[in-house]
């Protein structure tokens, strides 16, 4: 695990260095500031504040708009991981080394979701304009907070696995996004099946949208901490085979 | 390494190799395109796991002490595969830290290599700017940075102009000094031009070994070519008396202006080197000798493809 160290600080000098960090940062934070805007402005214009709906809860649950920026950044994040290094045959130099596949892989997932974290940084000072003009639940926020760095987390080690089974940066960018388009949909057959079916069951359970409503709104549901637990760590685990396997291909 | 057995599905790339490489040695690999060569030191570097066989590095097994055996090992690929938006030095420095190299001497060993490679002058540019040459030796400072006892590069002459060619074979030759190298190539005179011991690989084996000499003393040649200006009649007779030479062939006549004929003059089998310049000189003094004019000398065999043939010659399979 020596080498997670030395992977780990050139995963994020390949990100930084090159622009498309940046370009995803600023894509991001642009829909990210329209998105807030929205939700105060819909908030504002209502007379009387109906039901509990906080600008937090809009924020980070009840909406389309933090799924579709995810959608769209993530694959890209992780999308070289793996597949750039064996296009460019780097991967060969790199595994000559005396690297083990667990840490190879630990070091790409921990950088993406650095860049993952650095990316959300900023929206805190959303957080901060809101406390000021008006009460703000900390409790929740940093609830919502753990939600999104929970899918966020999911997210990454599905587009990192995705990375290391593809043999090209677009194949795998096109299964990252479809995995997680898939995942979202299941969760909204919560919407569309019957509920008492085990099919219903199992919606309502993966389903990410009704995670992050939770989340939102300050509630931290153990099974959901099990769920993205899972979701974590079983890519990763397939990735650090995949890994394994490229020496027996 | 012994009985190393490498199957890609049906196809077997390396079928039952065995090999042992001492201190100090200079080893070159020797074999046509697809031979098996490129496998072999993926699998002699770790990248790669043998379907069976074993390989120990150092006194380390690469399959059950993976870690430990490839710390002493630095490897070259053939393309050499490099982080372009890395600046050399920043390159260098991180595969340092990757290869264990201890913080306190990082930075010299990284200075060491850069010294012996040749890259001082590129140490701040970026690598996607460098030419094939630098990338080169970027590529073998790679390998040599962590000082490991074992050094495999992969072709480290590919690509690469006349000038530099020279300058890579000076550096394998002398990194032969200090390190155990394993260099692989398709060309001949490489492997004489900086190694102690060859290996020729065909097909996935390993059809013949040995030193640097007794490689040569195979590829001698076995006939010499004469083209022969004058009476083609009495230049086959001249070239028939001359001594070391079994039977003469005329391979084509050429009515130019003046007659010209071509001659194959296949020398005896156990001439040895100096024996053959004798008979080649004998040869043509026989023909001048003869009133007849000698326009051309040539050497026939002696070529890689020669050797391999053969060698080969049992399994009936031609090289490439």
């Amino acid at each position: 695990m020596r080498s997670f160290w030395p992977i780990y600080k050139r995963e994020m000098f390949a990100f930084f260095v090159t622009p498309l960090a940046w370009v995803l940062i600023v894509a991001f934070l642009v829909v990210q500031g329209m998105h807030f805007f929205l939700v105060i402005d819909h908030l504002a214009r209502q007379v009387d504040i109906a039901g509990d709906e906080t600008p937090l809860t809009a924020f980070f649950g009840n909406t389309v708009l933090l799924y579709l920026v995810l959608f769209m950044l993530v694959p890209p994040m992780t999308m070289r991981a793996f597949a750039e290094e064996r296009r460019s045959g780097t991967v060969e130099t790199l595994m000559s080394g005396p690297v083990s596949s667990t840490a190879v892989v630990l070091a790409k997932y921990a950088a993406a979701l650095t860049t993952y974290i650095v990316m959300w940084v900023p929206t805190v000072l959303y957080l901060v304009i809101l406390a000021r003009t008006g009460a703000l639940d900390r409790r929740a926020a940093a609830s919502a907070y753990l939600g999104i760095l929970l899918v966020g987390g999911a997210y990454l080690a599905l587009g990192t696995c995705a990375s290391s089974l593809a043999r090209s940066q677009f194949i795998a960018m096109i299964w990252t996004a479809l995995a997680l388009l898939v995942l979202f949909i299941v969760g909204m057959g919560e919407f569309v099946t019957r509920e008492g079916t085990l099919v219903h069951d199992v919606c309502v359970h993966v389903s990410v949208w009704g995670h992050m409503n939770d989340f939102a709104s300050g509630i931290v549901d153990s099974r959901h901490l099990v769920f993205y637990g899972t979701l974590i760590v079983l890519p990763l685990f397939i990735a650090t085979r995949a890994v394994e396997a490229w020496r027996w291909a | 390494m012994s009985n190393l057995t490498k199957r890609y599905g049906a196809r077997v790339a390396v079928d039952n190799v065995s090999f042992e490489v001492g201190r100090g040695e200079v080893v070159g690999f020797l074999g046509p395109n697809g031979a098996g060569k490129t496998t072999t030191l993926r699998i002699l570097a770790g990248v790669l796991g043998p379907t069976s066989g074993s390989v120990t590095v150092a006194g380390h097994d690469l399959v059950h002490a993976s870690l430990e055996a490839r710390r002493h090992i630095g490897y070259m690929p053939e393309a050499v595969p490099l982080y372009p938006e890395m600046r050399v030095v920043e390159y260098l420095r991180f595969r340092a830290e990757l290869k264990l190299v201890a913080r306190s001497q990082r930075a010299r060993f990284v200075d060491e290599a850069m010294d012996k490679a040749g890259v001082l002058e590129v140490a701040h540019r970026t690598i996607d700017h460098l030419s094939k040459g630098f990338r080169q030796r970027v590529g073998i400072a790679d390998a040599i940075l962590a000082k490991p006892p074992v050094i495999v590069l992969d072709e480290p002459t590919a690509g690469l102009d006349p000038n530099q060619i020279r300058h890579a074979r000076a550096l394998v030759r002398e990194l032969g000094r200090e390190h155990t190298v394993v260099v692989s190539t398709h060309i001949l005179s490489e492997v004489e031009a900086c190694a102690t011991r060859v290996l020729l690989i065909h097909q996935g084996r390993l059809v013949a070994q040995g030193s640097t000499s007794d490689i040569r003393a195979m590829r001698q040649a076995v006939a010499v070519e004469v083209t022969v200006r004058g009476n083609a009649a009495a230049a086959h007779e001249a070239l028939r008396a001359s001594a070391g030479v079994v039977s003469v062939q005329r391979i084509e006549t050429l009515e130019m202006v003046q007659p010209f004929a071509r001659f194959r003059a296949t020398f005896e089998g156990a001439l040895s080197a100096e024996d053959q310049q004798g008979a080649t000189e004998r040869i043509v003094s026989a023909v001048v000798g003869a009133g007849l004019g000698v326009s051309e000398v040539r050497a026939c065999g002696g070529s890689l493809e020669d050797v391999f043939a053969s060698l080969t010659k049992d399994t009936g399979a031609p090289p490439e």
